[in-house]
């Protein structure tokens, strides 16, 4: 009996968080004349004669084509080329940050933490202190001072590459979460193995590459997974540091069309969808690895 | 021992630098050698000629771009090179803060007079007031719009290329006997057609973009009833009765229902009940309803469907939209604000001498007439310009009818703290259209302007 | 050569932490510590007209700041939804957790099914639920539109409708449909984590004590308070951290969904941040509204350890 209510709450609590996706998803295949229907319908089947006929259902990926603008292209593979915005612009770039800032953070994570867990200096305590402290700032304060350091660069290095800048700006918002994180990682390992690698004659930072990373490296996955996702997820720093669209990533992608109201919701339904396909797949396939870190970092931090 | 394993990590570390900023170096702009004497002139338009996308927001400018800067760079091989910067409609703020921390600075920006008062006081812009008078199009201008472009210490720091008066679009099947020209046969009308259960009009009546609406309907309507946002000593005036009027007015629409919800919710979704005919008129500015409302689909169900700027004139061609002044109080005379486009050039730019040779380019009757149409918005500033065939179409000749019968000043006046006036200005408004319809007009208008007031 | 290796490792070793996080370090500097000090510094400067120089004025950004209409409005406003997001989503990710610990057969797929949101962006779901209300075609717009349920004529709509202040024409009291919806929106997107982080939590609660609590006759409620929430009362404040932190300073589905709107109802501090100081390019200000809003980030965040920590005392 308690089985049955318990399964049957969880059942409607994932229905109704589950709810705005799946409406999305239903939003974005419907045809343009169902998009801007008074009163609005959540499945487009209705017919003349009767309110719901399942045979009759009218779904288009109407939505789709705008968004990615599929252009009859001989000479690629499959005989058309997206020039959709949104695909040839936003989400590449996006992909160079995330990847890159991912890839940097946990290296400079792992090396950071793997000072701090250990090696005992003076000041310690205090970097750790402050790494915490940082993260009570607003983002949003940093921005106006990066905006002008930015500025300035591109002003005084020659060719100074704003796509760079951007990758090391994630870099610094991300890593005192990481390496808090990855400190607690490395904490459980313990410090025995590496006494016995530097009786065989490994240097402390072999004994990091050989033993301790491996170890850890669930840990390591695990930050890499998260940063990558939080930059791909990041809007205010892309559309405020960046001037110019063209290097701006998937969200402001996602903002331009609501902001410009394409009144064809369907379009922005399924740019919706199309953009976080990508880290839901993620998330999916390796969920474990999320809920280790995010558990890590909150409890240690 | 010590120092070597340290320094091969120091070493190490560097190493990487390089790395890193060696993969930046084939990315700088310039490529010295081969075009060395032809020397950039860089601007700004929130244009991109590399965005090919035909049904990109801003693809009428972006085609103009990509096809008139090899022209240009034809005619002056080896003297100068146009170099377009693609920028986002933030470009107003950007520049002040490039020029502020002296950084990329371009030679010379598109831009409208309403942003003239922004950039003299952040000193951005230069005085081209001799530069202006000795030009050979000097004597060829409107004006009103070289009015526009003059600061209040008289000297100029625009070229006046174009300028968009505001006005009404409206669905002559809604309006079968023409739009009403006074505010009362207005209300008739509207009941008339909410009995049918027609919108009379959606207009901007959100806070959206930071205010933006403060020049649109809103000053629109004010104006039509005399009134105005300033004093003319740069002071915020609005606890007027001429403005306590149009509120009213404004309100009466609201509390009928005779304008959609959707006229406040921002983000140009007003827009939409026009363009699919649910709603029967829309005010706002000449270029904005020529460039961006398509594609369109009349009351009775026509379609008109290039998502181009086409679209507006098949309408018009075909009798089912018009253009007119907007409606103002018996005896009165329409209001209007009227954008003027064109161009400034910033301090600190490095090529001042190539960004008069653009503008001088720019401003032959033919470039002139593309630049309009294309890429600056509404009708040519200079008379010989405007007499071209192109600005002699049915819509062309509605907007100067309509220009001509409207009484049209910058919405801003004498204030000059653009951005924060105009967030105050929309942001009074809605409360006492939408947020507060029962407030005390006089009271809340008194409040705004005290507001502005405070730091003057 | 073997001889010297000894105390060479232990000079590396030495020195091998400042290395290992020296790139880190200078990364964070030059990212967030240069900025919080430039921002503070900038607090007290100010545009001088006409020359567009920056000029020292003490603390007259913060007399001018306290003094403006928008900030008083926006702190309330922050106040509102922080009160909001902070009790929905704990209650509601209390709840949730209480649910997915009785280990069920299914509890692992309930699990990543409840977490998808957590992936998603700001702006997305921003986008998502503001679809949900767009007026006349949004799906929740006819219920919002119903009469019966909203009073007025025509009901409400979430994008445009602001009730008139009942307090002050200064105190956006009550807040606007708007406000509450963000709300929802928000907690809707945090749930995912906020619920993992108190699970973690409950799990690490020992059977044995509930099963000899209950054994003493304790009933479900008396476990709860008594046993459970001591226990969990250190995650408890994580968890309110996290919140705190995201609810002040979060602004992505503001942009999204609102846009600061309708009216002013929507714009909190942060967001009022992004309009002083990207909109209005009154850095100065900017800089003034970035201190308090640091402050109040500390203020609250030392608050809750506190009384997590005279909790534990007790």
């Amino acid at each position: 009996m308690g089985l049955w209510l318990f399964n049957g709450l969880l059942i409607g609590i994932c229905a109704i968080v589950f709810f705005p996706i799946f409406s999305t998803l239903l939003l974005s295949i419907k045809e343009p004349q169902d998009v801007r229907r008074k009163p609005p319908v959540l499945l487009p089947c209705d017919t003349e004669s009767a309110a719901f006929d399942p045979r009759n259902c009218r779904f288009s990926l109407d939505g789709y084509s705008r968004v990615l603008l599929l252009r009859p292209n001989p000479d690629s593979l499959f005989g058309a080329s997206v020039t959709g915005r949104l695909f040839t612009q936003y989400v590449p770039n996006t992909l160079f940050y995330a990847t890159f800032a991912a890839i940097v953070t946990t290296m400079l994570a792992g090396l950071a933490a793997y000072g701090l867990s250990r090696f005992r200096f003076r000041g310690r305590r205090l970097l750790l202190t402050l790494l915490l402290a940082l993260s009570g700032v607003p983002l949003l304060t940093m921005l106006l001072a990066l905006y002008q350091m930015n500025v300035r660069m591109r002003q005084m290095l020659p060719g100074y590459e704003e796509r760079l800048f951007m990758v090391i700006v994630y870099v610094g918002f991300e890593l005192p979460f990481a390496i808090w994180v990855v400190k607690g990682f490395f904490d459980t390992i313990p410090i025995e193995l590496e006494e016995a690698a530097k009786i065989d004659g490994a240097s402390p930072l072999g004994a990091l590459a050989r033993i301790v990373a491996p170890l850890a490296a669930p840990g390591l996955v695990s930050i890499f997974l998260l940063t990558y996702v939080n930059v791909w997820n990041e809007f205010i720093a892309n559309y405020l540091l960046l001037g110019r669209s063209e290097l701006r990533g998937a969200m402001y992608g996602i903002y331009e069309y609501i902001s410009q109201s394409l009144s064809a919701y369907n379009a922005l339904a399924a740019a919706c969808i199309l953009v976080i396909l990508p880290v839901i797949t993620i998330f999916l396939f390796t969920r474990q690895a999320f809920f280790r870190s995010m558990l890590e970092g909150a409890i240690k931090g | 021992m010590l120092r070597y394993r340290q320094m091969t990590f120091f070493a190490f570390f560097v190493s990487m630098l390089l790395f890193l900023s060696s993969c930046t170096a084939p990315a700088s702009p310039g490529e010295p050698s081969a075009t060395q004497e032809a020397a950039p002139v860089v601007t700004w338009y929130y244009y991109d000629q590399d965005n090919t996308d035909p049904e990109a927001n801003e693809r009428i400018g972006n085609f103009y771009l990509a096809e008139t800067i090899p022209q240009f760079n034809e005619e002056f091989a080896g003297r100068y090179r146009w170099v377009n910067v693609p920028r986002d409609y933030n470009l107003v703020l950007d520049l002040v803060a490039a020029v502020q921390t002296n950084g990329d600075i371009p030679d010379v920006m598109r831009t409208g007079a309403v942003d003239l008062p922004t950039f003299l006081l952040n000193n951005t812009v230069q005085d081209l007031t001799d530069y202006v008078k000795g030009a050979a199009w000097y004597a060829d201008l409107d004006p009103k719009a070289v009015e526009a472009c003059t600061a209040p210490d008289g000297k100029i720091y625009c070229v006046p290329v174009s300028e968009s008066p505001y006005l009404v679009y409206f669905w002559t099947e809604m309006y079968p006997d023409g739009f009403p020209t006074t505010t009362d046969a207005f209300l008739a009308k509207a009941a008339e057609l909410k009995a049918a259960d027609k919108y009379a009009l959606t207009y901007w009546g959100s806070t959206a973009f930071d205010g933006e609406g403060a020049g649109r309907y809103f000053y629109q309507v004010i104006s039509s009833f005399g009134g105005s946002y300033d004093d003319g000593q740069g002071n915020m005036r609005l606890n007027t009765p001429e403005n306590i009027a149009a509120v009213e007015f404004m309100r009466e629409i609201v509390a009928n229902g005779y304008s959609p919800e959707a006229a406040f919710v921002g983000n140009f979704e007003e827009e939409a009940s026009f363009k699919d005919g649910l709603a029967g008129a829309f005010p706002t500015g000449f270029y904005v309803g020529y460039q961006y409302l398509n594609p369109l689909k009349s009351p009775s169900g026509q379609e008109f469907n290039t998502i181009s700027a086409q679209d507006m004139e098949d309408a018009v061609n075909a009798g089912v939209m018009g253009l007119v002044p907007i409606f103002a109080p018996e005896g009165g005379t329409p209001g209007c604000h009227m954008d003027v486009f064109g161009f400034v050039i910033p301090n600190g730019a490095k090529n001042v001498e190539g960004a008069k040779a653009y503008i001088d380019w720019i401003m032959q009757k033919d470039r002139a007439v593309q630049w309009v149409l294309r890429a600056g918005g509404g009708v040519p500033v200079a008379s010989s310009v405007r007499e071209d065939a192109a600005f002699q179409t049915e819509i062309f000749k509605q907007a100067a009818a309509a220009l001509g019968a409207s009484d049209c000043k910058p919405w801003y006046g004498s204030l000059n703290r653009i951005p924060e006036a105009k967030k105050i200005i929309t942001e009074t408004m809605f409360d006492l259209l939408k947020g507060n319809p029962n407030a005390d007009i006089a009271a809340a208008l008194a409040a705004a302007e005290a507001e502005y007031n405070s730091s003057n | 050569m073997n001889q010297t290796q000894k105390p060479l490792r232990i000079s590396v070793g030495r020195w091998l932490p400042f290395w290992v996080l020296l790139p880190a370090m200078l990364i964070i500097a030059a990212i967030q510590l240069y900025p919080t000090i430039y921002t503070i510094l900038l607090s007290l400067q100010q545009i001088e007209p006409g020359t567009g120089r920056f000029v020292f004025v003490g603390v007259r950004n913060f007399e001018r700041l306290l003094g403006s209409v928008a900030f008083v409005r926006s702190l309330v406003h922050t106040v509102v939804f922080l009160l909001g997001y902070v009790v929905l989503t704990l209650s509601a990710s209390f709840a949730i957790a209480l649910l997915l610990r009785q280990r069920l057969r299914f509890t692992p797929l309930y699990i990543t099914l409840l977490f998808v949101p957590w992936v998603i962006s700001d702006v997305v779901a921003g986008a998502v639920w503001r679809l949900f209300v767009v007026p006349d075609y949004g799906l929740f717009s006819p219920f919002f539109a119903n009469p019966t349920l909203f009073g007025e004529p025509n009901g409400i709509s979430i994008l445009t409708t602001v009730p008139p202040n009942q307090f002050s024409p200064r105190i956006p009291l009550p807040p606007a449909p708007a406000l509450l919806f963000l709300v929802v929106a928000s907690a809707w997107k945090i749930l995912p984590f906020t619920t993992l982080l108190i699970l973690g939590a409950l799990q690490t609660v020992a059977q044995e004590v509930q099963e000899s609590a209950r054994i003493d006759g304790a009933s479900n409620l008396q476990l709860l308070r008594h046993i459970i929430l001591p226990l969990i009362r250190p995650m408890l404040a994580v968890t309110l951290f996290y919140l705190i932190l995201g609810g002040i300073n979060g602004v992505g589905m503001v942009f999204s969904l609102t846009g600061g709107g309708p009216g002013t109802s929507t714009e909190v501090l942060s967001y009022l941040l992004y309009s002083i100081g990207f909109s209005k390019l009154d850095f100065g200000l900017a800089g003034a509204l970035s201190v308090f809003i640091a402050m109040l980030n500390f203020g609250l965040i030392a608050l809750t350890l506190r009384l997590s920590a005279a909790y534990e005392e007790h």
